[in-house]
Parts: C-alpha cells; structure tokens; sequence
C-alpha cells in the first residue's frame, strides 16, 4: 500500500508539473522567479510548502515530545518573525522589478555596487543551505524507514526524495515547484488536521486529550517545563528562526515573484493562516505522542509511532507519510532550485564576467548545478545525523550573518560593501566554531553570536570604510517615493 | 519606514516581547491548557490580524 501511494503520489505531481509548463521557461527570470508573475493563491501554498518542511511533523513533534509547550512558542516566535514580510516584502518587489534581480545576493551585491558581495553572500548560503537539505533528507529516510518498519530503508527513502527534488525542479523550474509545492502541502495540511482530529478523538476530546497531559506530564505544558526549554536554549533556537524569512534566500527569492503586491499580500496573509493551523496540529501531534508513548527512547520516532498506532487508520496513516515525504521535497527542490540560480547569477557571472555570459548560459550553468547540489545533499544525508531539529538549526543560524547587510540595503545609507563582507565571513566562520565544538561562550547559542557579532562588524566595518552614497540614495530614495503611497 | 509601519511594526515587536517574557515568568507555573498553550495561540492571532492591517492598501499595480 506505501508503495501504490507513493506511486500514484509521483504521477499527479509529474502531471501536475506538466500541466505548470506555461509561458518561457529558456530565461533565468523566466526559470527561477516565473517572470515576476505567481499569483497569491500558489505563492502562498509554495511559501507555505517551502517554509514548512518535514521538519514539522518530525522534527518539531519530537521537540515537543522531547521539551512540551515550549517547542509551541518555539515555532510561534518563528510565525510572528514572518511578519518581516509586511516590511521587507515590498521592498524587495520594488527594487527587484526596477533593477531586475533574480537573487537576494544580486540585489545586495547591486547595492553594496561590489560584485564580490553578492559572490561571498551566495556562496554562504551554499554552505549552509546544502546541510539544511540534507536534514531534510534524513527526516524522510528516518519516517520511511520507521513507518514502514524497516520495509523501505533509509537509503531507499533518501534516494526517492533526492530524485523526486530533481525532476520537479527539472520540468518548469519554479512554476513546477510552486505547482507540486501547493498540491503538496494542501494534501498535508488535511491529511495531518485529520489525523490530529482523530487522535484527539481517541483521547477524549479536548477536554480528555489535556486532563491527560496535565494528569501524565503536566510538566509539558509550562516552560521550562521539565528544563529541555530553559529560556537561554529557547532564545538561542527563536532568534535565527525570527529573521529566517529575510535570511533564507529559498523564501526571501519569493519576494520577486509575486505578480503584483496584492498578490504579495495573499502570499503573506495565506501563509500566515496556513501556518498557524499547520503549527498547532504538530504540536498537539507531539503532544499526544507524550500521553500515548511515554517512553521513547528517540524522540524522532514519536511520529512514526503515531501514524502506526491504532488511533490512525492505516490509509491514513499512509497518506499522511507519502504527505511528510512530500513537505520535505517542496523544501529541498525550492532550495535546489535557489541554490543554483545564486550559483550561476552571482557566483559564475561574477567571476566570469570578462567573457560575457548572457542570461542564456547563466541559466545553463543553472541547470548543470542544479543535480551537483542535490547529489551533494544526498551524501550529507548519508551520514545520518543525530536530532534533526538542532541541526536545522543550526544552517539557520549560519544565515542569520546576512540580516545586517540586508536591513542595512534598505534603511542605512551609510553602510558598505567591507561592511557585508566582513560580516558575513567572520560571522560564518564564528557560527561554524561554536557548532562544530558545541560551544557555547557566556551560555548562549551560535545564532544569538550570530547576530550580535555580525552586527557589530557590519557597523563597524562602515564607519570606517566609504560607502556607495550614489546607488545607496537612488536606492533607497526610490522606495521611499514608491512607498510613500500606502503610508496613510 | 512610514509611520503606519513604524507604529505596527512596534506594536509586533511588543508581542514578540511578550511572547518571550510571560510564558517563563506569570505563566511558567501554570501547568495547564490555558497557560502558556493558550497565551502563545492568542499572540499568533493578534500577529495575523495586524499584520491584515498593515497590508490592507497593498494594490494590484503589476
């Protein structure tokens, strides 16, 4: 039965992709932004199917499994950083129309007037977006592998995903992603509310469901709770999340893309609602797998447990899996799909610029890059990493060093090209330390040295370096007169 | 910034702010759905409804 729905679930979605092939496809605005023309309806599902990955019912069931509540306003802290969008969105929009990026990086590199910002901001992204992927690639080899006890292994269940990512990408670039990403996710959101609604159901109701809690754990319902959130983990693991959608190129890229800022809204607005309904039934998802299996030895398994008890009919159960399966491809396939356009448009062409690459050759450098990172990816997942939440966290925190540079482009004249890059370097390499020798100078985590140290870099650095007044006023001049309109 | 985006985009701030604080300080004790669960859920919806607000005259100029 997993396999006929796994089927059946690849044929809709390659349909689905075909059906998408509108309009061209053979230029890199046409390839990677759709032409600038999403409606708000796609661009919210693809936003949502992108933001929320298979982290959600894996990773963050298990971090409520493992913390209670606390992973709750883990994620809603995340939620109300989306809000970034009502501010940065149009912004982006703006320039992004006027100037014709394609990339974040290129709009900053544009702004900073230095190529090399936009290479050094995209390369970092490369860095730590590859690992982020491959997170994702082991929620699904750990689920398959779970739920079907054994019968897919690890290996095979990475190999689906990672071919999977290739060919959605592969058929219209990001029409097809933003196509299969809002089938995708509409087929998660009400798969996972039923089983959610089912399980609660088994329990009693709302009533039964938290008189159980508070008679088994009730610890789970308060932070710190039984101190897995104490609040310095919790303000460590928020922050980088806070700024994740001007941080994370695979969302903050969408901000070119919606057809006009009406559409930009019902991006915001239909993700906003998806979300929030999305982020409730996976935390009451981990919160039923603590009443129900109190006992786990490896809080990853808590959903996998749950999808195979016998509150979940087994189709269910099933489909909600192919579902999982699904969250984690609409992710990596958006950041394949950004990856390579950061590549070819800000790393190739800068480099090559004496030869002359016209936008044809960009977009086939695009496309040659695209199946290099996914194998990348794969191998990553190969080593099979311990908790799934931290490290996801952890490419986050690595790409919160940009948020300076980029608030810097829209609200400080004075900021500078060194500045960008000083911080970004230095606060990669910080984040990339404190990680990899699980440090944790004066008790707090690698996104909040992040942050602060990028900050600090990216101030300092300007001060004493001379910044691009010309493109800097043009710039910012432009958003304020264009803004200007919607300030009443 | 305009001034309608500096007034929410303070106001957003605030719940974060308090998104953070109560939840360990008043609520840290209550070990019950509507403690931290239901304070967190409330937050969210204030967030949706300014952020409706705050991009209400968005128009659909291409």
């Amino acid at each position: 039965m997993v396999w006929i729905t796994i089927t059946l679930h690849i044929l809709i979605g390659i349909f689905i992709a075909f059906l998408s092939r509108v309009g061209k496809q053979n230029s890199m605005a046409g390839y990677f932004l759709g032409d600038r023309k999403l409606n708000g309806f796609v661009s919210a599902l693809s936003y949502s199917a992108t933001t929320y990955s298979a982290f959600m019912l894996v990773g963050l069931a298990g971090l409520t499994y493992n913390g209670g509540v606390g992973a709750f306003g883990f994620e809603i802290i995340y939620f109300m950083g989306v809000s970034l969008v009502a501010i940065f969105g149009p912004r982006f929009w703006l320039v992004g129309k006027k100037y014709g990026y394609v990339t974040p990086s290129e709009m900053l590199g544009d702004r900073y007037q230095n190529k090399w910002v936009a290479i050094v901001t995209a390369l970092s992204s490369c860095l730590f977006l590859i690992p982020y992927s491959a997170v994702q690639l082991t929620g699904i080899g750990y689920l398959l592998e779970g739920v079907t006890s054994g019968a897919i292994s690890y290996t095979t269940g990475v190999i689906i995903a990672t071919i999977l990512a290739l060919v959605f990408t592969y058929i219209a670039g990001i029409r097809s992603v933003a196509w299969t990403d809002s089938l995708q996710s509409l087929i998660m959101i009400i798969a996972s509310t039923i089983v959610v609604l089912l399980i609660i159901d088994g329990l009693g109701g709302w009533n039964g469901f938290f008189d159980s809690i508070e008679k088994t754990k009730p610890e789970a319902l308060a932070v710190p709770g039984n101190g897995f959130f104490n609040f310095w983990t919790f303000l460590g693991l928020t922050i980088p999340w806070f700024f994740f959608s001007i941080s994370n190129p695979q969302v903050s890229q969408r901000l070119f893309m919606p057809s006009s800022m009406k559409s930009m809204r019902h991006m915001l607005l239909g993700f906003l609602i998806f979300g929030f309904i999305y982020t409730i039934v996976s935390v009451v998802w981990g919160l039923s797998a603590t009443v129900l299996f109190p006992e786990l030895d490896n809080a990853d398994l808590a959903t996998p447990m749950l999808l195979s008890s016998e509150l979940v009919p087994d189709l269910l159960g099933v489909i909600v899996m192919v579902g999982i399966l699904a969250a984690a491809i609409s992710t990596i396939d958006s950041i394949l799909l950004t990856l390579s356009s950061l590549f070819s448009r800000d790393v190739y062409r800068n480099i090559m610029k004496h030869k002359q690459t016209t936008d044809q050759k960009q977009l086939q450098i695009g496309k040659i890059v695209i199946p290099i990172i996914a194998i990348l990816a794969y191998l990553f997942a190969q080593l099979q990493l311990d908790l799934i939440a931290v490290l996801s966290v952890a490419s986050s925190a690595g790409l919160i060093v940009v948020v300076p540079g980029i608030i810097g482009a829209f609200f400080w004249r004075k900021g500078t090209a060194s500045g960008v890059i000083i911080s970004v370097i230095i606060g990669s390499i910080f984040v990339i330390i404190l990680e990899a020798f699980q440090l944790l100078p004066l008790g707090l985590k690698s996104g909040i040295w992040g942050i602060i140290i990028s900050t600090i870099l990216f101030i300092s650095t300007s001060f004493i370096t001379k910044a691009p007044e010309d493109k800097a006023n043009e710039f910012i001049d432009y958003l304020q007169v264009k803004l200007k309109k919607n300030s009443r | 910034m305009n001034k309608k985006e500096k007034m929410w985009g303070l106001i957003i701030l605030f719940i974060v702010f308090l998104g953070y604080f109560l939840p360990y300080t008043l609520f840290s004790n209550i070990e019950k759905w509507y403690g931290s669960f239901l304070l967190w859920t409330i937050l969210a919806i204030i967030v949706i409804i300014i952020n409706y607000i705050l991009t209400k005259e968005w128009g659909d100029e291409e």
